[in-house]
């Protein structure tokens, strides 16, 4: 009950402190999901996005190595000579520049400057990587009552896949 | 969608399936009422996000894809009514169509309806990057919408629209959210005089299966 108590009381704690400062929390899209930093950046003057390491895995599941910024097999090596427009140092902590990765990696971004919002959509690679083996782009989404349902499911059937819409 | 299911309940029983995907931004609350109405055996998914639409490059409603048992896409998008109610915008007969997904259900592979895979590769073409940006900035603004801010989703809703023109989704979409008039200073039916006799769907490249060879 205590440990309740304590919960409650940072939730609160938190609540107000972004209250008081009055600044918008960044928030970062990627692979369609939605993450917000609690962090700010020090980096004031950049216009890029910069977050700490943990934020940036948080965010999107890659993880910077000493070969590359890397997700499971898939790694980019970062160019040498340009090490400084992606990792920054101050004081203890390091911070990754998203916005230099996403044009490393030639991924579209979107940002909302008055909400400090971002979201970076997928490379044309990914996209347009169904093209050489005309697999069907598998996807997950939820029926009227909420259960997930997977393209990749019905393998095994032949599937007529139809949108539509209310308006 | 009562039409689809007359349909699936005929063909059900044949190894395939309707997977049908609504793209609302209003999710639940926009869709759920037709799914409801309709009550369809087959399955009925909600997509907030357009996923389907930028996975697939759709640019309309209802756009269809036929998929293999292997998950393989053998005929990629294209209008798909299942019935004439539509036809001033459509002008294709919903029949031969119909006829066309019997006809692969019972034939499969050997049916006159799948493509080649060249020219499914000639069919399906890279996306540009504008639309990859249109895509990006379309996410950003059904973001925002949801998360309250729909005033600010307006400029991007926009960009996306400016990006991808042909994308009738992205338009119809973004009005459907706000006054269309006041916001985006058009609507659709303004924007469906505009076409000015150029059709509203993309015709269908398919031959009418009284053509087919016995």
């Amino acid at each position: 009950m205590r440990t309740l108590f304590r919960c409650l009381g940072l939730i609160f704690l938190c609540s107000v402190a972004k209250e008081s400062t009055g600044q918008v929390r960044r928030v970062v899209i990627y692979d369609d999901a939605a993450t917000e930093l609690h962090t700010p950046s020090p980096f004031t003057q950049s216009k890029d996005l910069w977050m700490t390491l943990a934020e940036f895995t948080r965010a999107t599941g890659f993880v910077v190595k000493p070969q590359g910024v890397c997700r499971s097999e898939l790694c980019f090596p970062l160019p040498k000579q340009r090490e400084a427009d992606f990792l920054r140092q101050s004081g203890k902590v390091t911070r990754f520049n998203l916005s230099e990765f996403a044009r490393l990696v030639k991924q579209p971004v979107a940002h909302d400057e008055k909400l400090e919002t971002w979201c970076f959509g997928p490379r044309q690679d990914v996209q347009n990587g169904y093209l050489a083996t005309l697999d069907a782009p598998n996807f997950t989404l939820p029926d009227r009552s909420g259960k997930s349902h997977s393209l990749s499911d019905f393998r095994g059937k032949k599937v007529l896949l139809i949108t539509w819409a209310s308006w | 969608m009562p039409g689809w299911q007359i349909f699936y309940h005929e063909l059900k029983d044949k190894n395939f399936e309707i997977v049908s995907v609504a793209q609302d931004t209003g999710g639940v609350k926009d869709a759920g009422p037709w799914i409801d109405k309709a009550n369809p055996e087959y399955i009925a998914l909600i997509d907030e996000q357009h996923l389907v639409t930028k996975l697939y490059s759709m640019v309309n409603v209802p756009t269809a894809v036929w998929i293999n048992e292997q998950g393989k896409i053998v005929r990629p998008n294209e209008v798909a009514f299942v019935d004439d109610r539509f036809k001033s915008y459509s002008h294709m007969n919903s029949g031969p169509y119909l006829e066309a997904i019997r006809d692969w259900v019972a034939k499969g592979e050997r049916s006159f309806f799948i493509l080649s895979e060249d020219e499914l590769k000639k069919r399906l073409t890279p996306v540009s990057p504008d639309r990859l940006m249109a895509d990006t900035e379309f996410s950003l603004a059904e973001y925002l919408y949801h998360a309250g801010h729909g005033a600010e989703a307006i400029s991007h809703f926009k960009e996306a629209q400016r990006l991808a023109p042909d994308n009738w989704n992205y338009k119809r979409q973004a009005w459907l959210l706000s006054d269309a008039d006041r916001d985006y200073g058009t609507n659709f039916t303004k924007e469906v005089q505009k076409l000015n006799g150029k059709p509203y769907y993309a015709p269908r490249q398919m031959p009418e299966p009284a053509n087919k060879p016995n």
